[in-house]
Formats: structure tokens, C-alpha cells, sequence
């Protein structure tokens, strides 16, 4: 493993975005970075910008108000990045699906790297699917490649 | 950026009205509501003061109201819940409050009082969570995650009571939808013994730390008379003096018999909120702790009715940031014909911008933090600056960091 | 005592005593609005605007304003021709209806005149479509609504 991917792996800066979500899976997000599941000791650390961030965490149903917001955001972020859409309302509206003001996914939007289901998914879940993103999980599965990211 | 015509043309308002016309803001330049990127709150400063608020909201208007009548009652109680993350119980204890009263059930008592404990519960998270919230925006982490740490212990009492942390799918029409484990009252009492515990260390803390309390006396200050003009709920009304509670006034659950002691402040500042919700707190930690003692044996719901019959109700439970009302409308058959739900923090946006008035860019986040509400909506905060003829934006983390470097920076010169 | 205060109100008014679980409930013509409001206030001593409710009923479209005082509810009710939905603002002497009043206009098409944020959206997105009715309408299509907007 390149010496760049390793020591990106051990500090990743994450920015979350709630695009029109009821707060609960932002509040597990920032639940996890306290003492009873403490992510940042895996390295993890949330930023309170998009510009300093190399993964971009979204919440919500992102309704027609936050879209371009969120695609803004998105272009903000240097790259690499990737893009982790986290409970049952990113990944395709969750119980708010069909409402009128609403979209059935973030990938919709801007394209997304992976997917935690949940509503809203405790914290641990959140931990388990940052780590599979960084392929640290047990299966080492696919893991993102050095210095490029998915860009379909 | 054209420059501005002039200082801004307050209008006076009648009894406190605020007019936010477009054609009032349409001299300061490229300023106008069709914005392409609309804002929470557009605020107009003159010099460094605070002159107007004009709240733009609907960032998560998701359309709720209108789905509502395309779902079966039972189903509405899944939808309703996930309104808030926070305060979700409340909502679906509203709906089942103010349904009930369309059908000739009555709640069975065991029920009653589980719905209390849930709801206080629920009441000490969310204040638990506000308070950390103040940690993280006037600078103070290590409290934030204190705080936060010490929230885990409620939400392991929720998880193994209800099944889930935040959104618990409890309540359901005529009771909730099991029984309380076995021998819960030994963790329930322990529970609420530590969080009293934490309660005692945590009110010494916020009124007697220097920058805690430069921060928050007599900021975000409202009083009597902004109160009885424009009707916010919870503890920001009760902030005032004005002992108002619906637990109090309009007994659900089990209130009637396990009867809440109304706290309220007198200065209607931050940092009397502060004193407020910690007290809060600690009446929640009692009422369980009474409830538990006092729960009597029984069904815990009823046969739960299908078809709700022909009627309209109103209702509203106390909810941690006040009032949660829910009106209802049935037609007699599986789905209702119309929910309207008037949350908490709607109540308390017009005093938030009344609160913001006369304050300096570096007291924002704790007044808008003070109402306690639904923080997604905090992302953004757009300024006009009147006698500059600027206009600029600033993201929700700048102005934290903003507070925290301009009364770090008035303690130092 | 809370029907024999609908009474006194209704009998100011020429209104009529209806029917609404846990709220006394007096219904009157739409002109009579701004007055009985005031009556509930005043006389009533009802200090707490809970909020205002908009329905819609077909041919018209119902407007309630819900009052709170210790020991119960009185809501003020009355109808407007969905061809002609106005009604006037109460937002002069009860300032707490303001957005309450926006709600309405916002979901239901009701025009509250004057109330100062006529024109103006709460809560609706600048991209909800003019050529669609208002969400809460009965002729309203959450499918083509979200069509309209580009929400797949």
C-alpha cells in the first residue's frame, strides 16, 4: 500500500451536510465522535468545512431547497473525496418517500460512494460503514484507490 | 455590490409586528428574497447591532401533512415520529392523544404512565443534547462531550425499554405497543440518581464560568409582554416567569396523577434557559422516578382500532421545546383526511427574532441556540450590512468560531 | 363553561356552536373573523394563540384559529369559496399569527390580506411550480408536483 493511501486512511476529515433530514441520523453522525463510541480514535474527525473535508456524510431527503445547496457543497470539496449517504431518507426517501417536496435519494444529486442503511443507523453502524468506505473492514473489500476517486 | 441608498427605513411595527415586505429590504443592493440561495435568517445590521430578522424556513418542508392522508392511522404514527429526531415520542404521543379522543377508548393506566416515562425521557435527551449543543457553540468541547457521554445512559434506558434509540415506534392508538422489561425499575432509578447527580455538578458549572456566563446573561433577553404578543411555548415562554405547561393545563398521559412542578425563570435571558432546562432535568428525573414507584398493573393497550370514526379532534402534549399540537380530521374510514401539526420551534420563531434584536453577530449562535431548535436549520445565516451596502453569508460553524474569538477577544482587551 | 363562552361569542357575532373534540368551537362568516378573534382574546381572556388551521372542503376551504387557556380550547372557525379564497389578516392584533396565517396561504392558496408576508413563501421551495395548485388542495398531485419540480 502506497505511503499517500496509508496516511490518508488514518485521518479522515468528514463534513456533514443535513439536507432536509428530521436531525436523527446527523445527531447518531455526531454521536459517534463522543466517548461511548469515539471515532476519532480510528482517525476520524468532523470539520466544520467542506473545504477542509476528504468525505462528505449526508443526511435527509434533500428536498428542492437544499439541492443545489448540496451540490455547492459538493464542488467544494477538494478533491479526492467521496460521499457516504447515511439512513433510510438518503438512500431513497426512507418513510417520506412520495412526498411532494422530497427526492428519492442523494445519489440523485451528486454521485455517492456508499450507502448506510437506517433509520436512524446507530453510531456504531456509522463507524462500520466509514471504515468499509476506507476498506478497513475485515473484507477487505473495494477498497477506493490511490489518489483517484470514483468518479461515475 | 451597488451601494445603499440610505440607513434602512424601520418600519415601525403596531404592537410589535414585524413587516417584512420586499420592498423594505429592496434598497440594500442585490438583497431581495428571490435569492438564489435563500437563507434561514436574513439579518440586517446596522453598524454592529442587529435591526431586523427575517427568517426564510422550509429547508425541511418534506410535504408531510399531504402524505399523511395516503397512509393507513397506524402508519401515520411511523411517519409522524420521524417529523423530529429529537423530539420524536412527543409527536407520535400527540397524534395518539388527540386520535384517541375520536373513539370511545379510553388509554388503560399502566399505559398511561409508560407513556409518561418515555416522554420524560425524552425530555431529559433533549435537554441534555441542547445543553451539549451550548458546549460545542460557545467553545467548551470537553462539556459538549460530558454531556453527550452522559446522554448514552438515557438512550440505553430507551433502547431496552422501547427497542431504539431515537425513533422508538412506541405509542400506538389506545396505549403503547408493549409492556415495560421486567425489573426496569432498578436501572431506571439508577439512572435518574446519576443523571440528578450530573444535573447538580452541571448547574454550578454554567453560573459560575466566566465565559459561560458573559455569554449568556442577559443575552437573547425577552420578556412578559413579548410573550403574551407573539405566543412561544416551552421553556423560552416559561423564561419570562409565565408558568405555562401543557402537562400542567392539559393533563395527557399520566399528568393528571403524577403531577409536574412547572420551572421558570425571570430575567427571560440565555441564562436563565440554562437554569431552566437543567431543572427540567431534574423534575423529569423525579417524575420518572415517582412513576415507576406508582405504575399500576394492566393492559397495556387495547385492540387497536382500524377505522377511526367520523369526527375533528385538537390536542397538544408538552414536547421538550413546548406545545405540540396536532389537529385531526377523520371521515370515517382508514386514512385520515386531514393532519395539521404545529411544531414547537414554529411557535418560537417569531420571539427567536425578536430575541436576536439589539444583539452583535457573536451572540447569534447562542440566541438561536437558546430557542433549542431543530438545528438543520442552522446552517446558514445571510447579512446585510445597512450602512456598508454589503451583503454576504456566513455558514453556522464560522459564526460559532466567530462568537468564540470575539469574547475570547473581550475578556483579553 | 367552555361551550357557554362559544355561545356568548357566537351570539356577538352571528355565529353558530359546532362540534370539535377538546375545543369549543364557534363558527362565523368570514367578515366576522378579525372581531371574533378579538372576543376570544379580550372577553375571553384566551392569551395563547395555539395556531391556525387550514382545510380544505371541496367548494371551500375552512380556516380555524386555535385559542389556549388553562382549562381549554376555543377555536374560531369559517369558510371561504375556494373560487375566492380571502379572508382578513388578524395579524394587527394578533402578531403571533403571522406565520400561522403564511402557513395557510403557502398550502391552501388562501389570501390573508393584509398580512405583511403575502407574496413572500414560508415554507413552500422558490421552485414549487406556479401552475401547480397549493400542496394541501384536493386537486393537488403529489406525483406531478414532484415531476414539475425534477424530482424523479
Amino acid at each position: 500500500m502506497s505511503f499517500l493511501r496509508w496516511a490518508r486512511k488514518r485521518s479522515v476529515w468528514v463534513y456533514n451536510v443535513n439536507a432536509a433530514s428530521c436531525n436523527g441520523c446527523d445527531i447518531e453522525l455526531i454521536a459517534s465522535t463522543t466517548p461511548r463510541f469515539d471515532v476519532e480514535r480510528l482517525g476520524v474527525e468532523l470539520v466544520p468545512s467542506p473545504r477542509q473535508a476528504d468525505v462528505l456524510v449526508v443526511t435527509g431527503t434533500v428536498n428542492p431547497m437544499m439541492r443545489e445547496r448540496l451540490k455547492t457543497i459538493y464542488e467544494q470539496i477538494p478533491e479526492p473525496k467521496h460521499v457516504i449517504a447515511v439512513g433510510a431518507c438518503a438512500l431513497g426517501g426512507g418513510v417520506m418517500k412520495g412526498c411532494y417536496n422530497v427526492g428519492h435519494g442523494v445519489d440523485k444529486v451528486i454521485p455517492v460512494d456508499l450507502f448506510i442503511p437506517g433509520c436512524p443507523p446507530r453510531p456504531e453502524a456509522i463507524i462500520y460503514g466509514i471504515m468499509k468506505l476506507l476498506g478497513e473492514t475485515p473484507e477487505e473489500g473495494e477498497a477506493i484507490g490511490d489518489g483517484e476517486s470514483r468518479k461515475d | 455590490m451597488s451601494e445603499s441608498k440610505g440607513p434602512v427605513e424601520r418600519t415601525e411595527a403596531s404592537a410589535g409586528l414585524m413587516q417584512y415586505s420586499p420592498e423594505n429590504i429592496v434598497p440594500f443592493g442585490p438583497v431581495h428574497p428571490a435569492l438564489k440561495e435563500p437563507e434561514y435568517f436574513k439579518l440586517i445590521l446596522e453598524g454592529e447591532k442587529i435591526v431586523e430578522v427575517i427568517p426564510r424556513i422550509g429547508y425541511v418542508h418534506r410535504g408531510i401533512e399531504r402524505a399523511a392522508q395516503d397512509r393507513t392511522w397506524i402508519q401515520n404514527i411511523y411517519l409522524f415520529e420521524r417529523i423530529c429526531g429529537i423530539c420524536s415520542f412527543a409527536h407520535s404521543l400527540s397524534y395518539t392523544t388527540t386520535l384517541e379522543r375520536l373513539t370511545p377508548f379510553e388509554v388503560p393506566r399502566r399505559a398511561r404512565y409508560i407513556r409518561l416515562i418515555i416522554a420524560e425521557l425524552e425530555r431529559i435527551h433533549s435537554h441534555l443534547l441542547w445543553l451539549g449543543l451550548v458546549g460545542h457553540w460557545t467553545g467548551f468541547e470537553t462539556l459538549f462531550m460530558w454531556i453527550w457521554a452522559d446522554r448514552e445512559h438515557i438512550l440505553d434506558l430507551e433502547e431496552t425499554i422501547t427497542g431504539n434509540r431515537i425513533h422508538k415506534s412506541f405509542a400506538t392508538i389506545t396505549g403503547v405497543r408493549r409492556d415495560l422489561p421486567d425489573n426496569i425499575d432498578v436501572a431506571l432509578k439508577r439512572e435518574m440518581k446519576y443523571i440528578e447527580g450530573r444535573v447538580d455538578y452541571y448547574e454550578g458549572l454554567v453560573t459560575t464560568e466566566e465565559t459561560l456566563v458573559a455569554r449568556t446573561k442577559g443575552v437573547g433577553r425577552i420578556n412578559q409582554d413579548v410573550a403574551r404578543r407573539l405566543c412561544p411555548v416551552g421553556p423560552l415562554l416559561r423564561s419570562t416567569g409565565i408558568a405555562r405547561d401543557v402537562r400542567v393545563e392539559d393533563p395527557y398521559a399520566a399528568y393528571d396523577e403524577i403531577v409536574p412542578d412547572v420551572k421558570t425563570g425571570k430575567d427571560g435571558d440565555v441564562a436563565s434557559l440554562l437554569v431552566i432546562r437543567l431543572e427540567e432535568i431534574r423534575e423529569s428525573c423525579r417524575l420518572v422516578t415517582e412513576a415507576i414507584d406508582k405504575i399500576p398493573s394492566g393492559n397495556v393497550k387495547l385492540t387497536v382500532p382500524r377505522v377511526i370514526p367520523e369526527g375533528d379532534a385538537v390536542g397538544h402534549v408538552e414536547a421538550p421545546r413546548g406545545e405540540l399540537l396536532y389537529f385531526i380530521r377523520s371521515g370515517g374510514g382508514m386514512k385520515p383526511e386531514r393532519v395539521k401539526i404545529r411544531t414547537s420551534t414554529m411557535a418560537n420563531i417569531l420571539t427567536a427574532t425578536e430575541m436576536l434584536r439589539g444583539h452583535t453577530l457573536a451572540d447569534v449562535p447562542v440566541v438561536l441556540t437558546g430557542m433549542d431548535p431543530c438545528f438543520g436549520c442552522m446552517d446558514r445565516v445571510s447579512i446585510v450590512e445597512v450602512d456598508k451596502g454589503k451583503l454576504w453569508s456566513i455558514g453556522g460553524e464560522e459564526l460559532r468560531k466567530y462568537g468564540i474569538d470575539q469574547y475570547g477577544a473581550r475578556r483579553r482587551g | 363553561m367552555e361551550t357557554e363562552r362559544a355561545a356568548r361569542i357566537s351570539a356577538a357575532v352571528g355565529g353558530q356552536v359546532g362540534s370539535l373534540r377538546h375545543s369549543a368551537l364557534v363558527t362565523v362568516a368570514p367578515d366576522r373573523v378579525v372581531e371574533a378573534c378579538k372576543l376570544v382574546v379580550e372577553d375571553g381572556q384566551y392569551y395563547h394563540l395555539s395556531t391556525i388551521t387550514g382545510i380544505d372542503e371541496g367548494e371551500n376551504i375552512s380556516v380555524l384559529y386555535h385559542f389556549w387557556k388553562g382549562g381549554g380550547f376555543v377555536t374560531v372557525k369559517t369558510s371561504v369559496p375556494k373560487s375566492n379564497p380571502r379572508l382578513p389578516s388578524v395579524s394587527a392584533s394578533l402578531p403571533a399569527a403571522l406565520f400561522y396565517e403564511a402557513e395557510v396561504m403557502d398550502m391552501l392558496g388562501v389570501v390573508f390580506e393584509g398580512n405583511p408576508r403575502m407574496g413572500t413563501k414560508l415554507l413552500l421551495p422558490d421552485a414549487y411550480p406556479p401552475e401547480a395548485p397549493p400542496p394541501l388542495r384536493k386537486e393537488a398531485d403529489p406525483e406531478k408536483i414532484r415531476k414539475m419540480m425534477g424530482l424523479e
